[in-house]
């Protein structure tokens, strides 16, 4: 990142910050977060854990907020039966359901507080989007659930409207769940069409003793879309956290995960699915800290690249001195379906103590002969075989989503993103 | 049915079958035994068309067109069938799909309607009856988790829905219990008509004392070196391979 883009950046920010709404973040926490950013300096490429990111769009921003403005928005996915909805768009909420039982969600812009009080940026290793989001957010959502919330679950969609010529759009939404508290969420990002939209999310999800949260995360903004995110969670003694990323859209993806794993027995199973044509970039980095003893990690990742299209995925796990019988287990695959596209799958573990289970298995190739001739020997012509192939190795992490509504939305999805034919869609 | 003239096929650079002739009539049954190495699996493999085979010379002829000219794909929705030896499992593509899928590639090559669900799945059932196969294998993926003569009774099952007109089976014996091989034979039988053939490839006779051929051919170092009727494949069965070596030079 040039020192002009920095300058830049610092100009955008002092030239809006007074319009900027104290009730979400306070102008003191907003400039602490933007000088804490020109110190670091925005992610740079030639950085271990930003090389595989396409930065360019983000180098080129417009970093303040799109203005506010009418926007023609996109037809939204079909309800999920049970599950309470709530619209965003460009990171501002819109509508949405009344109190659920057991359940509070509040939104700041128009809440008249103070500026949220909670912690995002301090034990992240890796902060700079997330001090980007907190020097411009223009709406936050809070969601505390309690012990004896009932609602099957909540859908949060943000919809990124304005182009990026207009501005950016930066959704934060905190999650905390209270002790024994359960709850399943889904967090969609869409996009208007070919919609250039540059938006930075920072979520940040904090689990008490023994709560269970289910979190479904689809990103499906616009073709020429840039889409960051930084997710930060907090697992209290024997919580259990299930994140499950599908990302297909976007011309430039990343997604930073850190969580830290600091009681008991807390448990974190982090699959991701990514799907990559054309000229896109997925990237995500996904770093999972054992703090406490009999701590688990699972991460599942399959991503495909077709055509010129980059996937990858890093995954660090490191098991602290006092994280005794840790388990963690990785399991990343890439398979490559185009001669000029990439696949970088990179596995890390850094271990300071005994008595640990640490496996871990990374592996890309191209598409199995055996299983193409096979099914070709079968009749199936050449392309849907090829689509079959490609959907079988994406079902691993999708027959995950225990909502069936929501596994069948994304299915049909994906079904249609890999074959125009409508054959894909028999599967189901 | 099939014709196969002075077939030379080759793998790597290294020529597996040295001219090859053979002439399977509809409605016959024919068994190609041979001893390891021989060519069996290759002459399976070229005739469903699998990559990696070149075909230096020679024509095979089926339903009096050149199956050397068609893709594998052409090649099933035409009526081949290659029951494979080591069936290849596919997870997060279920059974049932694929049946369908197959069933319906072939149809539409014939330019008939797709085949609707409801007959379709009574239909499949009637098979999996028959092949004594529980019905969970159906929305399991293909072949996942099945074992070996699971693997064999699915490819079994495929046949039976899909009907091909000329089904080479590759060691479809091997690896299979008495039972099962008699479930795969039942199964085999069942095939049989006028319209049909069936070429069973085989190291052993065992599988031909519940199928039995029409004529029974010894495949050697790339030949057919001798053709006989099913008393052939009883005197293999006592004398072994070792007395028709010389025969292939």
């Amino acid at each position: 990142m040039s020192s002009a883009a920095l300058t830049r950046l610092r100009d955008e920010y002092l030239a809006r910050c007074p319009t900027l709404p104290e009730s979400v973040i306070g102008a003191s926490r907003r400039s602490a977060a933007i000088e804490a950013l020109c110190a670091q300096g925005l992610p740079s490429t030639r950085e271990e854990n930003w090389r595989y990111t396409n930065l360019r769009l983000l180098e080129r921003a417009r970093f303040a907020p799109a203005p506010e403005a009418e926007h023609s928005l996109p037809a939204l996915p079909a309800p999920l039966p049970g599950f309470a909805r709530y619209v965003f768009v460009d990171g501002e909420f819109r509508c949405g359901a009344d109190d659920l039982p057991g359940v509070s969600v509040r939104t700041l812009r128009t809440s008249g507080s103070a500026g949220e009080a909670w912690e995002f940026t301090a034990q992240l290793p890796e902060s700079r989007l997330a001090l980007l989001n907190e020097a411009f957010a223009t709406d936050a959502a809070t969601i505390d659930v309690r012990r004896d919330a009932t609602t099957e679950g909540i859908e949060l969609v943000f919809i990124a409207a304005s182009g990026a010529q207009s501005g950016a759009c930066y959704p934060r939404v905190r999650l905390a769940l209270q002790s024994g508290a359960q709850l399943t969420v889904v967090e969609r990002h869409v996009g208007a069409g070919e919609g250039s939209s540059l938006v930075n999310s920072a979520v940040r999800v904090e689990l008490a003793e023994q709560a269970h949260l289910r979190h479904y995360r689809v990103q499906k903004c616009g073709a020429r879309a840039a889409w960051f995110d930084t997710l930060s969670a907090e697992l209290s003694r024997d919580a259990r956290y299930e994140l499950l990323l599908v990302s297909t859209a976007a011309l430039a993806a990343r997604s930073t995960v850190h969580a830290r794993l600091s009681g008991p027995g807390a448990e974190l199973a982090l699959s991701a699915a990514a799907l990559g044509e054309g000229q896109q970039s997925l990237d995500m980095y996904a770093m999972s800290e054992h703090l406490a003893a009999r701590t688990r990690t699972q991460q599942t990742f399959r991503g495909i690249a077709s055509d010129r299209a980059r996937v990858a995925f890093n995954g660090k796990i490191v098991v602290h001195e006092q994280a005794r019988g840790t388990d963690s287990r990785q399991s990343l695959r890439g398979l490559l379906a185009g001669a000029q596209a990439e696949i970088d799958l990179r596995p890390q573990l850094e271990i300071y103590t005994d008595e640990v289970r640490c496996s871990h298995g990374a592996s890309a190739g191209k598409l199995d002969e055996n299983m193409l001739f096979y099914l070709l020997s079968r009749g199936i012509a050449p392309e849907v075989a090829q689509h079959l192939l490609k959907w079988a190795f994406l079902e691993d992490v999708i027959s995950r989503i225990a909502p069936a509504d929501l596994r069948r939305q994304i299915e049909l999805g994906l079904a249609g993103q890999m074959s125009e034919a409508a054959t894909l869609k028999e599967l189901l | 049915m099939l014709t196969i003239k002075n077939l030379h096929a080759a793998v790597d650079g290294k020529e597996i079958l040295k001219g090859l002739d053979l002439e399977v009539p509809a409605g016959e049954v024919h068994a190609v035994m041979g001893p390891n190495g021989s060519g069996k699996s290759t002459l399976a493999h070229v005739l469903a068309g699998r990559p990696g085979y070149t075909i230096t010379s020679g024509t095979v002829t089926f339903n009096g067109r050149d199956l050397l000219a068609l893709s594998p794909e052409e090649r099933a929705r035409e009526g081949v069938f290659l029951g494979f030896q080591y069936p290849v499992e596919i997870p997060g593509v279920n059974n049932v799909y694929l049946l369908k899928a197959a069933v319906n590639a072939a149809r539409k090559h014939r330019g008939l309607p797709e085949v609707d669900a409801f007959e379709f799945l009574t239909l499949v059932r009637e098979k999996m009856r028959l092949m004594r196969m529980d019905e969970s294998m159906l929305s399991r993926g293909v072949n996942e988790g099945f074992s070996g003569g699971e693997k064999k009774r699915n490819e079994i099952l495929q046949m039976l829905v899909l009907e091909p007109a000329l089904a080479v089976l590759d060691e479809t014996d091997s690896g299979l219990d008495i039972d099962a091989l008699k479930v795969v034979a039942n199964g085999v039988n069942t095939l049989r008509s006028p319209h049909r053939s069936q070429v069973l490839v085989t190291h052993y006779q065992r599988l031909l004392e519940h199928i039995v051929p029409d004529r029974v051919h010894v495949l050697v170092k790339g030949r057919i070196v001798r053709s006989g009727d099913r008393t052939l494949a009883l005197e293999l069965e006592q004398r072994g391979y070792d007395w028709l070596l010389g025969e292939a030079a």
